[in-house]
């Protein structure tokens, strides 16, 4: 009983307070003014990106190229073997691919 | 519910054409959409200073520009502008006069239960200045401009539960000091 006149209290009291309230302003030329005002947009140069990726993929290759494990994957595939060191290798390639496309997925709906 | 969710896809594909196509339209249409709510949020927290709240109105649009490409759909982009917007007013009291009479109300804080007068709305008004800054701020935005407390949260960058508490606390200082009206109406629809 008491908790329904508290709520019936509260709720006169939002009444009140939004019956004071007077609501949005009207235009009167303010969204006129906002857009003369507006600077042209700077464009967000790619050049950062693209260096980025092209750095990473010369690192990335350097270091695979280098490692045994790569040239035995390499000859067990240029030979018709599923060796170990190709499974590795193919396995990895899959999983960095699919973690890629996870994350291109999860920025994209984010946008 | 299901409207203010049609507003803010609305809103979301205005976003996007200026994102992908630089399309000022779109953005003029945000604008368009979104100045009244954020000019009259302005308007309460300069205590009906329109020429200010109009300045800061627009610095907020600037601001918003500027920055669209930071908005993530995490928040409504009306919530995200009133974020700004309220950013933009406490960056001004920083600067300017204004502090000094945001300070005098939390002064009046403690100041004696208001005598009952002829005017509901007026005693209101007076109830209202002498709540403290912080709840005047919290029913402002929960009340008067509809957020949730979630939203709320967001745009005053403060934890949901002091949102909370203020928002209970300044409804509880209301109450008592309107409750001279409450007892009146009571006592004329008694016959």
């Amino acid at each position: 009983m008491n908790r329904n006149y508290e709520q019936e209290h509260d709720d006169d009291i939002d009444a009140l307070l939004r019956q004071s309230f007077d609501g949005p302003v009207a235009d009167a030329g303010f969204c006129d003014r906002v857009m003369q005002q507006l600077p042209p947009r700077r464009r967000r140069s790619t050049w950062p990106l693209a260096a980025g990726v092209l750095a990473g993929a010369v690192l990335c290759s350097l270091s695979v190229f280098t490692s045994p494990l790569w040239r035995a994957a390499w000859q067990g595939w240029l030979v018709g073997q599923w060796s170990t060191s190709a499974l590795v290798m193919l396995s990895t390639m899959a999983a960095m691919s699919l973690l890629a496309l996870g994350w291109t997925l999860a920025e994209a709906e984010d946008r | 519910m299901a409207d203010s969710a049609a507003e803010a896809r609305i809103d979301q594909s205005l976003v996007a054409r200026v994102l992908l196509g630089d399309d000022r339209r779109a953005f003029e249409q945000l604008v368009r959409r979104h100045q009244g709510m954020v000019r009259a949020q302005l308007c309460r927290l300069l205590h009906g200073d329109q020429a200010a709240a109009d300045d800061l109105a627009q610095e907020t649009f600037l601001l918003a520009w500027r920055k669209l490409d930071q908005f993530r759909s995490e928040a409504r982009f009306s919530t995200w502008l009133h974020r700004i917007a309220y950013a933009s007013f406490l960056q001004a009291c920083r600067t300017k006069s204004w502090a000094a009479r945001h300070a005098q109300d939390d002064a009046m804080e403690h100041l004696p239960e208001p005598a009952p007068a002829m005017d509901l709305q007026v005693d209101l008004a007076r109830a209202m200045r002498h709540l403290s800054t912080a709840e005047q701020t919290v029913l402002l935005h929960c009340v008067q401009l509809g957020m949730s407390h979630d939203e709320a949260a967001y745009v005053l960058a403060m934890p949901l539960g002091t949102v909370k508490t203020h928002a209970t606390r300044g409804k509880a200082k209301l109450k008592t000091w309107l409750s001279a009206w409450k007892a009146a109406a009571s006592e004329e629809t008694v016959p």
